[in-house]
Parts: C-alpha cells; sequence; structure tokens
C-alpha cells in the first residue's frame, strides 16, 4: 500500500465533495462557462472562523463569501476572509517536503518524498524517545488543524505541548474567569453585546481587531443605543465611537478597576439580589475596597476622578446589561490574572454574567467519540511548569515560554525536539534571542507549515502543508454562542504542489510510530460521523450547509440541569474573594502594583492588531499585502515635536537592551498618550521566502526583550519594554 | 426606472476595510489600487477631546457625473438606472475621467490599461445579488437600493434619517453615495477629504468638443480594419514569428 497519498486519491476525494456542493444553491460563474460549484467551510485566517463558501471554477478557488448559513457570523467575512484564496495561491508557499542539508540556519534544504520526510521523522522522534524518553520531544501547535498532531504527541508519551494562545495572549484571562466564575471565558467571546445597555472595553481594540460577530453585534448594540467607555491609551477605533475615552497611564488598569468597584459599593450600586443568590466574599470584598477612591486612583491613572466616578455610575445605571469586555490579548503586566480577576469581580457586582446583555453562558453540545486508549503516563510531569510551578496553568494549552526554558536549561528534563505546526515560534514567543538559543540546543527542529517564514530556516524538517481549503480538519464545535453550533471544514480544492494535511500527516505517522490504535477512523468523515453521532443531524446535511446550530440557554432562567453547576468553583459560588489564591499565596483580591515610568525620550511600547492581518501569517497574502505591507508607529505629535520628528519620518527604534528594529514609519497624531508608541504585530519579519512580508516594517516582537512573568499562570507580560527612536548614526 | 444609491452608516463602521477586500477580489483589482477605499481622518481636536472617523470613498454615480464629459471615447457614461460605467471596449486609457472624477474614485488599472472604477457591482445585481461590499461589511454599515423604491430601506435611510452627501460650496454634482452618523461623522468626513474641483483639463475640453466625433469614428475605422484582418487571416493563416 503506497504510503503517500496520490493526487489519483485526491482526486477520488472531490466528486463526494462536488455532490454536496451541488445540493448548495450554485451560483453560476462571473466569467461564464460552467455554473461554479461552491463549498462551505469555515475560515482558517484568523480563529474566529467565520462560515465561508468557496466559490470553484475550473478546479480554482475563484472567490470566497460568506456563508449565510452560519449561525454565528451570517455570511459576513472580514477583509481577511475575503482573501483567503491568495493565500492557497501564493507563489511563496512551501511546496515539497524538506530536509535540511546545510548547517542549521543556513537555509539549505533538499526536496524529499513524504515518504522519505516521514520516515526521517519517524526515526529521529524514536531516537529520541529511547536516548532521552518521550517527553522529550516538544510540541509548540496554533490552529484548528492541529488537534491530530496533538493526539499524536500524547500518544507518543509527551505532555509537552504549548500554543501561544495561552501564556502569550489570553491565559491569565480565562484563569482569572475560571477562579471567579468556575469557569474560563473561551472563545468565540460570549457577550451579549446587541442587547447590552453600556460596552466597557478595557484595552480591547474592536474594529482593529476584527473578528466579524463581535464587530456585527458590537454595532448592533450601539446602534440600538448602548453606552460605550473605553479605556485605552491610545484613541483607537472604539474609542472614537466612545460616549467616554479614558486615555489610562498605562498599566494602571487595576488601580481604575478597583476605582470603579469602590464607588459601585460605595453609593450601593451592585446587584444586590444576585450577589446574595450566587455570590460569596462581599464582605471581604467590601472591606479591600475601602480606600481604593476615585480621587487615589486618579494620581495612579491620570483620569479624572469625576470621569471615574460618572463612569462606574453609568455602568452601574445599565446593570445586568453590562458587558465588561474580558479582552483577548491580555497578556500585559505581569500581574494578567489578577486585572482579569478584577474585570470578573466587576461583572460579578453588575450581575451580568449569565444575564440578558451580559456575559452568555454556554450550552454543551453532546459529541461521540471513538474509544480510545489511556495516553501514557508521564511519571516526569510536564516541563513547562503547567501545574507544577503554575498549578493554575492550562495542561491543554500550556506555557509556550516554560518549553523554552526548559529547553535552554535542561530542567526539570532536557527538551531535545521540537514539532511546530502553525505557529511562529520567533514572532509569537517574546525574547526571541532565547528562543533562538533554544532552537540552538535542539537534536530536531521539525516546521509544519504552508509558508517559508522565518523559524523554517533553522527546520531540520520541513513540511508544507495544505491550506484551510484544501484539507479536512476538525469541526469547530462552539459552545460559547447564544445558539451553539458545530461548523466543518472540508477542502474546496484538492491540495496543491506537494502539501498534505495535518490530520494525513499525523496519520501517517501513527502508522510509523505504533500508535494507530489512537487513529482508529479511516477518512476524516468517518471521525466527523462519530463525533455528531448524538448531536441528531446528519453528515451530508451538515456537509451541505457548512453549519448547524442548536438551541441555546445562556441565561441563568433558561439551565437545565444536564447543562451542569451554574457556577462551578469549588464553592459553587462566585467567588469575590479566593480562597484558592490565597492558598497558593497569591493576593486572593485582586491588589494594584504600580507601573514604572519610561524615562525622558522613551515611549512605552504597545502593540496591537491591524484588521487587515493576523499575527505574522498573512502579510504575504497579496490581497492584504495590496491593503497594508507595512506598519506604523503611531507617536503623540507633541512628543514628536519636540524630538524633531515628523510626520512621516522612516526611523529605526532601539529598546533598553539595546535591541534595534528594522526601519519603521511615523504617524505622529494626537490620539495616543505622549509615554507610549504604538505598532501594529505581525511586521518587519526576516525571511527572504516570504517576496512581498520580508523587511516590510517593524517588528514589535524584535523589541519585547524583557518580560513579566505572571506568577499566577506563567504567561509572559509583553508590554514592560521601553523604546526610543534611534539617534542617526552620523557616518 | 430604479435610481440606485449607496448609504453608509459611518457610526457602524469600524474601518475593517471587509469592503475593499472583498471588491478587489470580486473584480481582480491589481494590488495597490482600490474601487473603494477606507481613509481614516486620523484623530482631529485637542487632547483627550478627539473625534475620528473612517471615509469610505467610491464612485458616488452622480446625477451629474464630471467624468462623462471628457471621456474621448464615450467609454464612460451613466445607464438610465444612474450607475456610471466605463467600457473596457471603448476605454483608451487616457486617464481624463480619473483627473475629472471629485472623488478620486477611479484609477487607471495598470493590468489592462483601462480605467477602472466602482460600477455598484453591475454585474452581481444582474444576477440578484447585492453589491460585494454590502454582503460582506462586518458591522452591517452599508445598504444598497433604489433611491425611488419609497418602500425599500435605501429611501427610508436617505429621507428619514436624513443621510447626507459629501459636497462642498464649489463641487455639488449630485452624488448619490449618502452616508450617516448619529456622531456627525459625515461632516468630519466632507471637513477632511472635501471633494476636489473636478480637474479638466484644457486637452479633455478640446477632445470632448472636437475630436471625440473622429475619435468615434476612429474606432469604428480599426474595428472595420481588425474585420478585414481577421477576413484575412482566416484566408491566409496564422504566421508564427520565433520570439
Amino acid at each position: 500500500m503506497p504510503t503517500d497519498l496520490s493526487r489519483r486519491d485526491w482526486l477520488k476525494t472531490i466528486p463526494a465533495t462536488a455532490a454536496t456542493a451541488a445540493a448548495a444553491p450554485a451560483t453560476p460563474g462571473r466569467r461564464g462557462g460552467k455554473p461554479a460549484l461552491q463549498i462551505a467551510t469555515n475560515c482558517e485566517m484568523c480563529f474566529w472562523r467565520c462560515g465561508a463558501l468557496a466559490k470553484i471554477q475550473d478546479g480554482q478557488v475563484t472567490r470566497i463569501e460568506g456563508n449565510p448559513s452560519h449561525p454565528l457570523t451570517q455570511g459576513r467575512l472580514c477583509a481577511r476572509g475575503n482573501a483567503g484564496h491568495q493565500t492557497l495561491y501564493d507563489p511563496d508557499r512551501l511546496k515539497t517536503p524538506q530536509i535540511r542539508s546545510g548547517a542549521r540556519g543556513e537555509g539549505r534544504f533538499r526536496d524529499v518524498s513524504w515518504t522519505e520526510a516521514l520516515d526521517f521523522l519517524a526515526a529521529r522522534m524514536t531516537e529520541l524517545k529511547q536516548k532521552y524518553g518521550p517527553e522529550s520531544v516538544a510540541y509548540f501547535p496554533h490552529g484548528v488543524g492541529s488537534g491530530f498532531f496533538g493526539t499524536l504527541m500524547k500518544a507518543f508519551g509527551s505532555p509537552n505541548s504549548a500554543e501561544p494562545a495561552f501564556a502569550q495572549c489570553r491565559g491569565p484571562r480565562d484563569v482569572g474567569y475560571a477562579l471567579t466564575f468556575g469557569r474560563g471565558v473561551g472563545s468565540p467571546e460570549p457577550l451579549d453585546l446587541e442587547d447590552a445597555k453600556c460596552i466597557v472595553l478595557i484595552g480591547s481594540h474592536l474594529g482593529e481587531n476584527v473578528f466579524t460577530s463581535q464587530i456585527t453585534q458590537f454595532a448592533d448594540g450601539m446602534a440600538r443605543g448602548s453606552k460605550l467607555i473605553v479605556v485605552d491609551p491610545r484613541f483607537s477605533t472604539a474609542a472614537a465611537k466612545a460616549d467616554h475615552w479614558l486615555p489610562i497611564r498605562p498599566g494602571t488598569d487595576i488601580a481604575l478597576l478597583l476605582a470603579w468597584m469602590h464607588v459601585i459599593i460605595n453609593e450601593n450600586l451592585e446587584d444586590k439580589a444576585y450577589l446574595a443568590e450566587y455570590a460569596s466574599g462581599l464582605t471581604e470584598l467590601r472591606a479591600h475596597l475601602r480606600d481604593f477612591t476615585p480621587e487615589w486612583a486618579s494620581k495612579e491613572t491620570e483620569l479624572p476622578a469625576g470621569q471615574i466616578r460618572e463612569t462606574a455610575r453609568l455602568m452601574a445605571a445599565a446593570k445586568p446589561a453590562v458587558v465588561v469586555h474580558p479582552g483577548r490579548h491580555v497578556s500585559w503586566y505581569g500581574d494578567d490574572t489578577q486585572r482579569a480577576r478584577a474585570m470578573a469581580i466587576l461583572t460579578a457586582l453588575l450581575g451580568a454574567w449569565g444575564r440578558k446583555g451580559g456575559i452568555l453562558l454556554p450550552t454543551p453540545i453532546a459529541r461521540g467519540s471513538f474509544k480510545l486508549p489511556p495516553f501514557p503516563h508521564s511519571a516526569r510531569g510536564r516541563a513547562d511548569g503547567a501545574g507544577e510551578l503554575y498549578p493554575l496553568a492550562s495542561e491543554e494549552l500550556g506555557v509556550t515560554n516554560g518549553l523554552v526554558d526548559a529547553t535552554l536549561t535542561g530542567k526539570p528534563y532536557p527538551l531535545k525536539g521540537w514539532i511546530v505546526y502553525g505557529q511562529n515560534v520567533l514572532e509569537s514567543i517574546p525574547q526571541r534571542e532565547k528562543t533562538m538559543a533554544a532552537i540552538d540546543k535542539l537534536d530536531l527542529l521539525v516546521v509544519v507549515d504552508i509558508l517559508p517564514v522565518e523559524q523554517t530556516r533553522y527546520a531540520d524538517l520541513l513540511l508544507p502543508e495544505s491550506t484551510y481549503l484544501e484539507r479536512y480538519d476538525a469541526p469547530h464545535i462552539v459552545e460559547t454562542a447564544r445558539r451553539p453550533f458545530i461548523a466543518v471544514r472540508q477542502p474546496a480544492v484538492e491540495p496543491q504542489h506537494d502539501s498534505r494535511p495535518g490530520w494525513w500527516i499525523a496519520k501517517q505517522m501513527a502508522t510509523r510510530l505504533g500508535l494507530e490504535a489512537w487513529f482508529p477512523w479511516q477518512t476524516p468523515d468517518d471521525h466527523l460521523a462519530k463525533l455528531i453521532e448524538p448531536m441528531g443531524i446528519t453528515l451530508s446535511e451538515l456537509k451541505a450547509r457548512g453549519a448547524m446550530a442548536f438551541p441555546g440557554r445562556p441565561y441563568i432562567e433558561d439551565r437545565l440541569p444536564a447543562d451542569g453547576p451554574l457556577f462551578p468553583t469549588e464553592s459553587g459560588k462566585i467567588e469575590l474573594f479566593s480562597q484558592n489564591l490565597k492558598d497558593l499565596g497569591h493576593a486572593p483580591i485582586p491588589t494594584y502594583t504600580p507601573p514604572s515610568d519610561p524615562p525622558a525620550g522613551w515611549f512605552r511600547l504597545l502593540y496591537g492588531r491591524a484588521p487587515v492581518h493576523s499575527f505574522a501569517r498573512t502579510e504575504n497574502n497579496a490581497l492584504l499585502n495590496g491593503l497594508m505591507s507595512e506598519n506604523a508607529l503611531w507617536l503623540n505629535a507633541k512628543a514628536a515635536h519636540d524630538l524633531s520628528i515628523r510626520d512621516g519620518d522612516r526611523v529605526t527604534l532601539e529598546n533598553s537592551d539595546g535591541h534595534a528594529s528594522l526601519p519603521i514609519l511615523v504617524r505622529t497624531t494626537s490620539g495616543i498618550r505622549h509615554d507610549c508608541a504604538y505598532m501594529a504585530h505581525g511586521f518587519g519579519q526576516q525571511a527572504p521566502g516570504l517576496h512581498r512580508a520580508n523587511n516590510r516594517g517593524a517588528s514589535d516582537t524584535s523589541l519585547i526583550s524583557r518580560v513579566a512573568v505572571d506568577p499566577i499562570m506563567g504567561g509572559t507580560g509583553m508590554r514592560v519594554n521601553f523604546i526610543r527612536i534611534k539617534p542617526e548614526v552620523v557616518s | 426606472m430604479a435610481r440606485y444609491a449607496m448609504v453608509t452608516d459611518l457610526t457602524r463602521c469600524v474601518g475593517c476595510q471587509a469592503c475593499t477586500a472583498a471588491c478587489n477580489a470580486e473584480w481582480n483589482v491589481p494590488a495597490g489600487h482600490a474601487r473603494t477605499r477606507v481613509l481614516p481622518t486620523g484623530a482631529t481636536g485637542t487632547f483627550p477631546n478627539l473625534r475620528a472617523a473612517f471615509y469610505v470613498a467610491q464612485c458616488n454615480h452622480c446625477d451629474e457625473p464630471p467624468c462623462v464629459k471628457p471621456c474621448p471615447s464615450g467609454a464612460t457614461f451613466q445607464a438610465d438606472n444612474g450607475i456610471v460605467q466605463v467600457d473596457p471596449a471603448l476605454c483608451i486609457g487616457c486617464g481624463f475621467c480619473v483627473d475629472a472624477c471629485p472623488y478620486e474614485s477611479r484609477y487607471l488599472n495598470p493590468e489592462t490599461k483601462k480605467v477602472d472604477k466602482c460600477d455598484f457591482c453591475n454585474g452581481r445585481l444582474e444576477k440578484g445579488q447585492q453589491p460585494a461590499c454590502v454582503t460582506t461589511c462586518t458591522a452591517h454599515a452599508k445598504y444598497f437600493g433604489d433611491l425611488e423604491d419609497t418602500a425599500g430601506p435605501i429611501y427610508q435611510l436617505v429621507y428619514g434619517k436624513s443621510a447626507r452627501r459629501i459636497e462642498s460650496a464649489d463641487v455639488a454634482v449630485g452624488p448619490n453615495v449618502y452616508y450617516l452618523g448619529r456622531r456627525n461623522e459625515p461632516a468630519l468626513i466632507a471637513e477632511v477629504f472635501p471633494p476636489r474641483q473636478p480637474r479638466m483639463p484644457a486637452a479633455a475640453e478640446f477632445w470632448s468638443r472636437l475630436v471625440k466625433p473622429l475619435a468615434l469614428t476612429m474606432v469604428g475605422a480599426t474595428f472595420l480594419g481588425q474585420a478585414i484582418a481577421f477576413f484575412h487571416q482566416l484566408q491566409t493563416g496564422e504566421k508564427h514569428s520565433d520570439d
């Protein structure tokens, strides 16, 4: 039996897909000729996974439009979603498996067959397992396709898997909310924005951070008259729509949150009935908040005390229909779990968790599963500290920087192999010098990716993955929406070049490593059919429509006993005071630590998202690059003037440790405080194989050489670096 | 006959450029160009009392389109439903219409050497679909329809909600793209991005008044010439060059 999936095999799968597509309403191709097919799938240009319809003509995806049948995104796609086929047809794609032939980092590879590539990988993994134990191979996944490889790694015997979604992104939020309400926020964030009467954004830059349905609901909520409070040192897109913009001194958010809660408690504005029924620790909270007056907070935050008071009252007047947005990328200052706790406690005081216009409760979806053998237990435990050094860190998502540290120090035991799937470790993990040094120590670096991003240069083995438009993935099952749903990922066209889908690579590796028992299905359809068994839907309908929704029970009054406890904390109550944190040696109620200010002439580096790009993944996409080919530095106009910097200047930046950036364009604006500077993340990539993205703009990651590690969950606070405009070197 | 119009609600718009991307994908617009653009005003005012909005710019399908007259070949025309269009078969790529547009909403396509612009997705309308920018808009900020349908959403938005157009004292040519905004965003974008005076090069006037009939004759002559060549080739067969 051939181990490689040939073109012919793939072509065989297409008629089945086409038959499904024919069931969907087909639109005539606008270029005339045969009617176009359309395949319903979900987008992977970011991780909101909007419903998409890929239009196919003459075997090519010619256009991607939103899928109106998708229960959450209802036919809308952002710029990235509209541009997905340009990644599929990006001429810079990794086209064939490659094995390093030169020195590591030299960038010399030889093309190999999939058989040779996978045999090579199996031999190297087995060798590492024999020499150092299976735990010595760590996995760095990201994205929906990573799950099958995750199963492979667990079956192989390595518990060491970590994605940046936790320690570099939303980990502090989910830990903080879980400590308070018994469950994390999850993704998509279950926010009842369209019914909210007051929306509070703390550093959440909706509009620049675009998740289609969240934007739709945000706009709907505002159109229905919701008030908007935006806390951001920068006059963001959202700030321009706000009733109150609070240009806070960076790093002082907890002071503001404590003062808001002080006002609400002090003026008897909290939701008393809700708290009496569901919460514990109000007495301790009340005592804790006594001295955190708006006047005190004003000194820290540089916001007027009157505005702090007024905005607290505005929230209270709207209760319980208040969405205090829990944020998404929240690893900022190292006390991020405590800031998330403060936001969760504020949400509780407003009675908004599980209430209309507040935070929605998840509705469980029953799913079928194959009976798998138990995964081998590792006596050595995890190497990244999740569950041990950081007892509250997610063992499912892991701590990436913990794996980097373990690789560097060999403690608690040596990590000798990395398998990187769909993440760009040099851009996603801060302190890239450390990441580079860790890579130097590896016996094996495998990169499964679509494009020749910077890290591919250091790989021993490169496996070209198919894009989301060419592959099946596990379905997207969302319990955190008003109507929970399942959405499928299915190929629109056969894999281009010599690429392969992640599921196929994982299954092939399982066969080679003797781990077939964990992959008891033959095709992705078998896997999907098993999964949906208890859902009362058919595979053919699901694949034709792309997504199917179920009745939701998002509010407290809707809940059924089968949905489990309302607040699955240890006490069964909302824990305003956290005994759990206290027992672990942390503050049971959030406390405030003042940040240090940048010296004169220096700015705190802030970063965020651009609406047309995702992380460092899309900058080489022809369409999106055409919309934004480089980032710019937002600099306060007066501060720039004092430094004789003009709008449109191109400068290089330097951080406190002497790390310099590539040149970046300056945009002077009155829309940012004088003490910080801002840029969109994802630019300044140094990857010559990316012809459009290479050397365009500056990388914030290259300037993040310091991190503040969150003592509760191990995440890396990254807004603790100061930069200055590098003085011109006169030669 | 319909009178098509677009309404963009700038309070809803978050400037995400989904409209631009959908349009570029729909019409294969080359990188660096666009039929519809999203332009930030940037922050105006004094910190912290600032304002900002996004100007979603596109062809306004004006009642008195200044781009039609300077077109020497007759490629630019206005259909009865108000949609201003470019017939690529007639366009000679001279760019006079690009200069004439007060909204800078035309561009010369470097690949086809023809002028291109928003045509309200005429090709989609013919299939009963809405324009690509409307169907994808993440904020549901764009509305399209017939201004003369008094029961339709566009009529309601334009007349019921006092949508306004981007005009100035100098330039008022009856645009059919309207803007809404509860925070007075339309006034802000009109201030930051006023329509420019149509630039009518002397040459354009010359073309328009004197040469257009001649040009049309030449286009006709060219067509005749091609027809002759075609029949000639049918008789003689194709000649292959060696490069």
